[in-house]
C-alpha cells in the first residue's frame, strides 16, 4: 500500500477503532459534504424563496416614528389581500444611499428602494417606471412639479423612480424671542433673519441655528439661499451657472451674506453639526430660528410642549431680489433596482394601492408627509381619522389640516400650520431651476455648497476664491457624469 | 468484477485517509476566507480605481490612470493625505508614550491594580462605534459635559473665563479642535492595546538584565533607554505596526464624529473615498482615493517586520 508512514498507522486505526471517536475518513468526508452544502445552501435558499410570491421593501426610518408602525401594518394587511408575503425593512435615512450601492453591486436585495434625490445615481440599475407613473397621473391628475424633476432624465428618457410624497422645508422660529425683539410674526426675508436674528442673540442670549456643515439641512440651508439671492448651481438645460455673468455677483453676494450670519447671529457650533442638531436647539431652547421640517416640533411637542407652543413657522425667507424658494426637505422615491424585475409589477400594485391611500400616509406621518398627487381623491372605506367635511382630495384635506391641526396641544394656538398651505408654491427640488440628476446628487453628497459657505464663514478664504473653487469642483463632476451619458448641459 | 470494486472501494480509502487531503481540508477555509474576503475586493478596487464605474452599475470602462491623475492636483484629496498621516502619526506618538507610561506602571505592585488594569482595557471591550457615538456626546455642542465641567469649575462661559465667554467650547467645529478630538478619540481607542503590548515586552526582559543594570549603578532613565527600550524594539516594532495601521485605515472615528467636517477639514482617506465613491457614486474614483493606503501600509508594515526579524536574528 502507498502513503506516508502516518497515514499507514492511521488507516489501520481507523480499521480497529470503531467506536466513540470521530474517525479520520468521517471527519474528511462530513467536512466535504458540510463544505458543499454551505456553497451551494443560499443559491437552493434563493431559488426556493424565488418561488413564493413576495415583495421585500427598504425605507428610511421616518422621522415621526408612528409612520413606520402604519406602514407595516398597512403593506402586511395589503399583503394578505393579494396574496403576497410583505416585508418592509427600515434603515437610517443616511445609510440608503450605501446599501442601495451594494445590493445593486450583488444583483441581490430588496424589490423596492425608497430613496430621495440620490436615486438618478442608480439609474442603469433601476427600471423605467414610466408607465406607473403615466397611470397615476392619468387617473389621479397632474403630480406637483417638484415630482417629475426629481425621478425623470430627460437626457435618457427614463422615468427611474416614483415619487410617491415629499416634505415642506418651512422655517421654525421661536414667538415669545422674535416678539420681544420687535418681530412677532417671524422673520420674511434673509434680512431680517441676519438683523433681528443677530439682535436675538445679543440680547437674548439665543442664537440663530442654520448649519454650515457636512449634512443634509446644512446642504439644503446653503441652497435655499443661493436660490434666494436668485442664483443656483445650474440652469434649466443643465449648464453651470453657479459663476456666469450675473450669477457670479449674485452667488458672491449669497456666500457674504452667510458669512454675515455666522459672524452676527451664529456660533462655531454650526461647523459640527450632524442632521439631528438643529432639532436638538431648537428643542432645547438654544435656537430661535432653524430651517426645518414639521418633524422638529412634533418632537417638541413630546419632548418639551413649552418649547412646542412657542415654535411657530415662516414660509421660504426672500432674497435681495424679492425671490423665496425653499428644499423638498426630504422626497419619496420609489425605484425598483434591475435585478428585482420579476417583482416589478407586484412592486408597483403596492404603489398605486399606497398612492390611492396617502390620506392615511399623510395623517400617520403627523402631516409631515405631503402628497405627490394633490388632486387625488381621497379613498372610501373606514378611515383613521376624523372625516373632514367637504374634503374631495388630498389637496383640501391638506387645506384643512393646515388650519386646524388635529395634532396640535390643547392649549396651543390655533392655525400655526396655515403658512404651509402656499408650501408648493414656494419648494423647489435639488437642482432647482432643472432636474435632480446624478452630478447634483454628487456634488450634494459630498458637501460642496456648504462647504463652499463654510470656508468663507471660517475666514480660510476669500468669498469670490471659494465660489470660484466651488465651480471647478461642479464642472469637474458634471463633466465625468456627461460622459456617462446621464446628464445634460454642456 | 469483485476485484474491481474492492480496488475502488480501496482507492476511496485511500484518499479518505491521504495526509495531503485532510491538509487541504483543514486550511481550505482560511484560504478560501482570504481570497474571497481579502484577495477578490482588492483586486476589484484596483480595477475599479482604473474605471469609470459609478454605484448606478456594473459597467466600468477602462480609463487608465485617470482617476488617479484627477487626485493629485485636487487640494481636499492633498488636505486628506496630510491629515491622515497627521492622525495616524500623532495617535502613534501619544500611544507609545502613554502605553511606556501605562506599561511600567501596570508592572509595579500596587493596591487596586486589578481595577486600574480592568479600567485601562475597557476602551478596547466596547464596540468602536458605540464608544465613538459616546465620544460624540462628549463632545456636543449643546449637551457636552466636559464643557458642563468646564463651566461648573468657572473655566469657561462667562467674561474673563480663562477658556472664553462662550458657553461651550465646540469640540467638532472650533478651530484646531476638531483634528484634537479625532486624535484623542483614536488614542484612547489603541491605547489599552499599545499598553498590552508593551507590557509584554517589559516582562520579556530578563530580570538579570535589569538586575545587572542595577547593580551597575543605572538609574531609571538609563535602565529605561539603554536598556528596557533597546530590548524592546521588536515589541515596540509590533505597536507601531498595529496602532498605525489600525488608525491609518479606519473611518469610524471621522464619520461619525465629523463626517470630514468642518469644510472637508478632517477628512482622511477612508472617509473621502466613502464620500466620494460610494455616497456620491463615482466608485472608481472612490477606489482610487481608497488605494493610497496600500502602498503606505504595504511599505511601512515591510519595513517593521523586516526591522525586527533582523533584530531577533
Amino acid at each position: 500500500m502507498r502513503g506516508t508512514k502516518h497515514e499507514q498507522s492511521r488507516r489501520t486505526e481507523s480499521c480497529t477503532r470503531k467506536g466513540g471517536h470521530i474517525s479520520r475518513r468521517t471527519f474528511v468526508a462530513a467536512g466535504s459534504v458540510l463544505g458543499v452544502a454551505a456553497a451551494v445552501a443560499p443559491w437552493v435558499i434563493t431559488s426556493a424563496r424565488a418561488q413564493d410570491k413576495s415583495l421585500r421593501i427598504l425605507q428610511w426610518s421616518h422621522f415621526v416614528p408612528s409612520y413606520d408602525t402604519w406602514f407595516d401594518a398597512f403593506a402586511k394587511k395589503w399583503g394578505e389581500e393579494n396574496g403576497v408575503r410583505v416585508s418592509v425593512d427600515y434603515i437610517n435615512i443616511a445609510d440608503l444611499a450605501a446599501t442601495t450601492a451594494s445590493e445593486i453591486s450583488a444583483s441581490s436585495g430588496h424589490d423596492l428602494i425608497e430613496l430621495g434625490p440620490e436615486a438618478a445615481q442608480f439609474e442603469p440599475s433601476l427600471i423605467d417606471m414610466a408607465d406607473i407613473n403615466q397611470e397615476m397621473a392619468g387617473k389621479l391628475g397632474k403630480p406637483f412639479r417638484v415630482a417629475e424633476r426629481v425621478s425623470y432624465n430627460p437626457v435618457t428618457k427614463k422615468h427611474y423612480a416614483f415619487c410617491h410624497g415629499w416634505t415642506i422645508d418651512p422655517g421654525d422660529y421661536r414667538k415669545s424671542l422674535w416678539e420681544k425683539a420687535g418681530m412677532a410674526e417671524g422673520p420674511v426675508t434673509w434680512e431680517d433673519l441676519l438683523n433681528v436674528g443677530a439682535k436675538i442673540k445679543d440680547e437674548q442670549g439665543v442664537q440663530v441655528g442654520i448649519g454650515l456643515s457636512q449634512e443634509i439641512d446644512s446642504n439644503m440651508a446653503a441652497r435655499a439661499v443661493l436660490w434666494s439671492f436668485d442664483t443656483s448651481l445650474q440652469d434649466e438645460g443643465g449648464t453651470i451657472v453657479l459663476d456666469q455673468g450675473e450669477n457670479l455677483k449674485r452667488t458672491i453676494d449669497a456666500v457674504k451674506y452667510m458669512k454675515s450670519l455666522y459672524d452676527r447671529a451664529l456660533t462655531p457650533e454650526v461647523f459640527s453639526w450632524n442632521a439631528a442638531s438643529n432639532n436638538q436647539a431648537l428643542i432645547a431652547g438654544r435656537a430661535s430660528y432653524i430651517l426645518n421640517s414639521i418633524s422638529a416640533y412634533r418632537s417638541a411637542q413630546e419632548a418639551r410642549p413649552d418649547i412646542a407652543k412657542d415654535i411657530f413657522f415662516t414660509p421660504a425667507l426672500k432674497g435681495p431680489g424679492g425671490t423665496g424658494w425653499g428644499n423638498v426637505h426630504v422626497l419619496y422615491n420609489y425605484v425598483i433596482p434591475a435585478f428585482a424585475g420579476n417583482n416589478a409589477d407586484t412592486a408597483k400594485q403596492f404603489i398605486a394601492h399606497l398612492v390611492a391611500n396617502y390620506d392615511e400616509a399623510m395623517y400617520q406621518s403627523k402631516l409631515y408627509n405631503s402628497p405627490s398627487f394633490p388632486d387625488a381623491p381621497i379613498a372610501g372605506g373606514q378611515r383613521s381619522y376624523t372625516a373632514v367635511a367637504g374634503a374631495k382630495t388630498l389637496n383640501d384635506l391638506t387645506e384643512a389640516w393646515f388650519e386646524n391641526d388635529p395634532f396640535k396641544l390643547e392649549d396651543e394656538a390655533d392655525g400655526k400650520l396655515r403658512v404651509l398651505k402656499s408650501a408648493a408654491e414656494w419648494t423647489t427640488n435639488l437642482g432647482h431651476p432643472g432636474y435632480a440628476n446624478p452630478a447634483i446628487g454628487e456634488v450634494f453628497s459630498t458637501f460642496v455648497i456648504p462647504n463652499m459657505m463654510a470656508n468663507v464663514a471660517r475666514g480660510q478664504i476669500s468669498p469670490e476664491e471659494a465660489v470660484k473653487d466651488a465651480a471647478a469642483q461642479i464642472r469637474k463632476v458634471f463633466e465625468a457624469w456627461r460622459n456617462r451619458g446621464l446628464v445634460q448641459g454642456g | 468484477m469483485a476485484t474491481g470494486v474492492l480496488e475502488k472501494y480501496g482507492a476511496r480509502q485511500r484518499l479518505l485517509d491521504s495526509d495531503r487531503l485532510l491538509a487541504a481540508i483543514l486550511i481550505a477555509p482560511a484560504i478560501i476566507y482570504i481570497v474571497a474576503l481579502m484577495g477578490v475586493p482588492f483586486v476589484l478596487s484596483i480595477y475599479y480605481s482604473l474605471s469609470d464605474v459609478t454605484t448606478g452599475g456594473t459597467d466600468a470602462p477602462f480609463v487608465g490612470l485617470a482617476n488617479f491623475r484627477a487626485l493629485i492636483g485636487d487640494p481636499t484629496f492633498l488636505q486628506t493625505l496630510y491629515n491622515t498621516f497627521l492622525v495616524s502619526g500623532m495617535t502613534l506618538l501619544i500611544v507609545l508614550v502613554l502605553g511606556t507610561i501605562q506599561a511600567e506602571l501596570l508592572l509595579r505592585s500596587f493596591r487596586g491594580k486589578w481595577l486600574v488594569r480592568f479600567l485601562i482595557l475597557l476602551p478596547w471591550t466596547a464596540p468602536v462605534s458605540l464608544s465613538v457615538i459616546g465620544w460624540l456626546w462628549m463632545f456636543d455642542s449643546i449637551f457636552s459635559p466636559i464643557d458642563w465641567s468646564l463651566r461648573q469649575a468657572g473655566l469657561l462661559g462667562h467674561p474673563g473665563a480663562l477658556l472664553g465667554p462662550a458657553t461651550n467650547l465646540y469640540w467638532l467645529g472650533s478651530g484646531g479642535l476638531p483634528m484634537a478630538s479625532i486624535i484623542l478619540v483614536n488614542v484612547w481607542r489603541i491605547l489599552p492595546l499599545g499598553t498590552v503590548i508593551v507590557l509584554a515586552g517589559l516582562n520579556s526582559i530578563p530580570r538579570e538584565v535589569q538586575e545587572q543594570a542595577l547593580v551597575d549603578g543605572a538609574g531609571y532613565f538609563r535602565r529605561l533607554f539603554q536598556v528596557n527600550l533597546p530590548m524592546m524594539l521588536p515589541i515596540f516594532g509590533i505597536a507601531v505596526l498595529f496602532t498605525f495601521v489600525f488608525t491609518f485605515a479606519d473611518m469610524v472615528v471621522i464619520y461619525i464624529l465629523t463626517r470630514g467636517g468642518p469644510a472637508n477639514s478632517t477628512h482622511v482617506l477612508t472617509t473621502l473615498a466613502f464620500f466620494t465613491g460610494v455616497q456620491g457614486g463615482s466608485l472608481g474614483q472612490g477606489a482610487a482615493i481608497a488605494l493610497f493606503m496600500f502602498p503606505v501600509l504595504a511599505a511601512l508594515s515591510a519595513i517593521i517586520l523586516m526591522l525586527i526579524r533582523r533584530r531577533e536574528v
